[in-house]
């Protein structure tokens, strides 16, 4: 699949939801835990060498999973292959829930769920829906169904 | 520089929801001359939140390739040699080349142009926090309607939706005295879900606090409001509702994914 690494890169310098210092150990057997800048930029996870201006790699945070690894510790796998998972330590427990919340909520897809959520919680409640007013109310993207593919 | 490419494509192939789709013909491919040529190459492209997927068919199971729609604008684009309809995505960011693409006609250019103006992260948080707030005023307005109506007496009203003035961040306005920004409880994964989250599997509302750009407001915690209103007011609230729509024809109550 082709993409543009400079659309990503210039993504990994916008401001941060989160970023922190965390150890990294990728998916694949065998992998040692590395100390790695690690920066949430939308619904992307990006992961730097310490040292480094641009990013080593980067995860599309759609369709995953965050799981807690004790003690203080979470890791990310996806849908289509749930084994596969990239593990993360923390330094505290309370940094582990705080970037766990955080990550949770970092899709679009969950902010599409809310969103709809949302929008069916105010009609009920007043009876008229809250996007007619900025006149979006017929855009695809916040439908409960979507279009599909 | 890395990037999860099998859960891209995956996501790309699953059934979440497709914000646009249609056939568009795309240049700059790879190995292709940087500036516009040709007729360009026809795919069937998919636009998904923030990402743009370009597939050879609509049967393809893999994606030819992926544009992060972030920092960008799309525009009117001068069309190469005779080609109409065409647009650009074009970055902010310097170095980084322009997308361009045509549609078949006017009302597929348009349609693209607005879809894609719209795709990123930024625009659907910001509707977002909109309605977190409308949904706050809405249910501020009905507790206090209902607190109203016990001190006169028997005999409620309808509550109706307090007057937004306008929207938009700049109408962030703080939440109500009584509840000070020390009480709100921060979101954290690990809280116990209230009655109310239990019913939906859903959202536990968006935690953009601290870090967030100084332009949005504070925005509330959707966990918090049932800690401040209490069960009592869950309760009244579902009496109300029963007694309200109890005349209503049925509504059928779709749960999200």
């Amino acid at each position: 699949m082709r993409y543009n690494e400079k659309e990503l890169q210039a993504l990994s310098r916008q401001p941060a939801e989160l970023a922190a210092e965390l150890g990294m150990r990728g998916p694949k057997k065998g992998s040692v835990l590395k100390r790695r800048l690690v920066k949430l930029v939308v619904n992307f996870l990006f992961y730097f060498r310490t040292d480094e201006a641009e990013p080593v790699g980067a995860l599309l945070l759609e369709r995953c999973r965050i799981s807690q690894e004790e003690p203080s510790g979470f890791s990310i796998c996806f849908m289509e292959d749930p084994e596969r998972k990239y593990h993360f330590e923390c330094c505290s427990e309370e940094q582990c829930q705080e970037w766990m919340g955080a990550l949770r909520r970092a899709s679009y897809e969950f902010m599409r769920r809310s969103l709809i959520f949302y929008r069916n919680e105010i009609q009920k409640m007043t009876g008229k829906d809250p996007l007619e007013q900025f006149g979006i109310s017929e855009e695809a993207r916040f439908q409960l169904g979507g279009l599909k593919a | 520089m890395k990037l999860n490419e099998r859960s891209v494509a995956h996501y790309a192939l699953s059934d979440s929801p497709a914000d646009h789709t249609g056939f568009l013909r795309t240049w700059g491919g790879a190995g292709t001359p940087p500036t516009p040529s040709g007729a360009g190459r026809r795919c069937w492209f998919v636009l998904k939140g923030n990402l743009l997927f370009s597939f050879e068919s609509r049967e393809s199971r893999a994606p030819l390739s992926l544009v992060v729609l972030e920092g960008c604008t799309v525009e009117l684009a001068e069309a190469p040699v005779s080609e109409e309809f065409a647009f650009a995505i074009r970055f902010d960011a310097p170095g980084v080349r322009p997308h361009l693409l045509a549609a078949d006609g006017p009302a597929a250019q348009e349609a693209w142009v607005k879809a894609l103006s719209r795709a990123s992260f930024g625009y659907m948080r910001l509707v977002v926090l909109e309605l977190e707030s409308q949904l706050r005023d809405a249910r501020h307005s009905l507790a206090l309607r209902r607190h109203s109506s016990w001190k006169a007496g028997p005999g409620h009203q309808k509550p109706q939706a307090p007057e937004r003035p306008s929207p938009g961040p700049e109408n962030g306005h703080p939440i109500s005295k009584d509840c000070q920004p020390e009480d709100l409880v921060e979101e954290r994964g690990s809280r116990p879900a209230g009655r109310g989250l239990a019913e939906w599997q859903g959202p536990a509302g968006l935690f953009l606090g601290r870090r967030q750009s100084p332009s949005l407001p504070e925005t509330s915690y959707f966990s918090m409001l049932h800690n401040w209103y209490g069960q009592e007011i869950l309760e009244l609230r579902q009496r109300w509702l029963q007694r309200a729509w109890a005349s209503r024809p049925e509504r059928k109550n779709r749960d999200g994914h």
